[in-house]
């Protein structure tokens, strides 16, 4: 461990560099896609006033991914827009989770964004605590936004478990549908143990998966819906998934879609 | 369009309205700083108290300065009448309205800005010392 403060990229150990840049995709990525997921509900969402509330956490998603694209690219000389768009899927460091489509099913698109925001949350909590002061800085503004995205998918979970037959039966097949994939969001990047070694990623002093789990359950509780299984919780490492490049059947269409018109013309300035 | 969009399931035909509303209607009264008083800036639908706080913050309180919101329930509120009105007055009793006072801050702010006030004052220090 170490105190010293890393306040710009040059004070980074050359070899934790490219671990800190694939595992800030990582944290990228995810809201990349999750957001833009989440944008093809505007003007779709079960009402307006949602409709409204679900496209601004969209919207927050996606300008929290161009912050993290900003700090890969201080890294790496790499423009944002070509991080966003211009790699090959083999490149991405998203979880599973964030690929999946909810195919327009309103309980899916908010458990997958339920069990995110509860992992993006703890992730948040070591990451104001970097040594890396951009990165402590970055997050520390981003919590303030995600606080508010938090409440607000506990909240629609407990309505939805608590709510009409059909609410809490979408509800619990959702939670049984995305659960195997949750697991999976804590997948490491390569080298990640590097980065918690030099309090980049500090350690969240307990079982991070674990923590995930109860705060989880304990909404989970609350809407009356039922919690699957903790097995598997306690695995020390996933098989290699979204973090490692591994990508599910779902990125394809979602990719192809997300990237059509960055495709057209790769060099176009804005 | 997006392309996924095209697979979005349309309404399913014949299944009956819920009888009871599942949402109400809220007003919501928005506060722009702490020393503003609230003015109501519109509403929202919601299920209940948490949700109109949530939605009202969402709706309204996101693009412009916003200090404090208060949601209170359309049916909660207790108004006149139309055409009832009892503040329509059948006399002129113009000399009653304290209409200048609503002025004093616009002119005293005008006036402020001219820079006429320090000179004001640097006048007025003169002759009282």
């Amino acid at each position: 461990m170490t105190s010293r403060k890393l306040s710009k990229p040059a004070d980074l150990p050359d070899d934790l560099r490219p671990i800190l840049a694939d595992w800030l995709l990582a944290a990228a990525d995810d809201v990349f896609l999750l957001g833009h997921r989440n944008s093809d509900w505007t003007g779709l969402a079960p009402m307006l006033e949602e409709d409204l509330a679900f496209s601004s956490i969209a919207q927050d998603e996606i300008a929290h991914a161009q912050a993290y694209y900003l700090l890969v690219s201080e890294l790496t000389g790499q423009p944002p827009d070509k991080l966003a768009y211009g790699r090959s899927p083999v490149q991405y460091r998203c979880a599973h989770l964030v690929e999946r489509t909810d195919d327009f099913d309103w309980a899916r698109a908010v458990v997958r964004q339920f069990f995110y925001e509860h992992y993006g949350w703890l992730r948040l909590q070591r990451m104001v605590r970097s040594a890396y002061q951009p990165l402590a800085e970055l997050s520390g503004k981003i919590a303030q936004e995600e606080k508010f995205h938090l409440e607000h998918l506990d909240d629609w979970a407990v309505r939805l478990g608590t709510g009409t037959d059909e609410s809490r039966t979408r509800a619990q097949r959702a939670v049984d549908k995305l659960w195997p994939d949750a697991l999976c969001l804590f997948e490491p990047v390569d080298g990640e143990q590097r980065l918690v070694e030099a309090a980049i990623f500090p350690s969240a002093g307990c079982d991070i998966r674990r923590a995930w789990f109860e705060e989880v359950s304990r909404v989970l509780d609350r809407a009356g819906l039922t919690v699957p299984s903790a097995d598997g919780m306690d695995r020390s490492s996933c098989p290699p998934g979204g973090r490692r490049g591994v990508r599910s059947e779902s990125f394809g269409e979602l990719f192809a879609e997300l990237a059509e018109v960055y495709r057209i013309e790769p060099d176009a300035r804005w | 369009m997006s392309k996924i969009r095209e697979n979005l399931p349309g309404p399913a035909d014949g299944q009956p309205l819920p009888a009871e509303p599942l949402t109400r209607v809220y007003e919501v009264f928005l506060q722009p700083t702490r020393n503003e008083p609230h003015v109501q800036v519109g509403s929202v639908n919601a299920a209940d108290d948490q949700m109109a706080l949530d939605f009202a913050r969402e709706t309204f309180g996101r693009r412009q300065a916003c200090a404090h919101i208060w949601v209170v329930r359309r049916d909660h509120l207790v108004g006149t009448v139309y055409g009832e009105d009892f503040m329509e007055r059948a006399c002129d009793r113009g000399y009653r309205e304290a209409r200048g006072y609503q002025e004093v801050r616009r002119k005293w702010e005008q006036f402020r800005r001219k820079g006429d006030v320090d000179e004001y004052q640097k006048d007025d220090l003169k002759e009282a010392f």
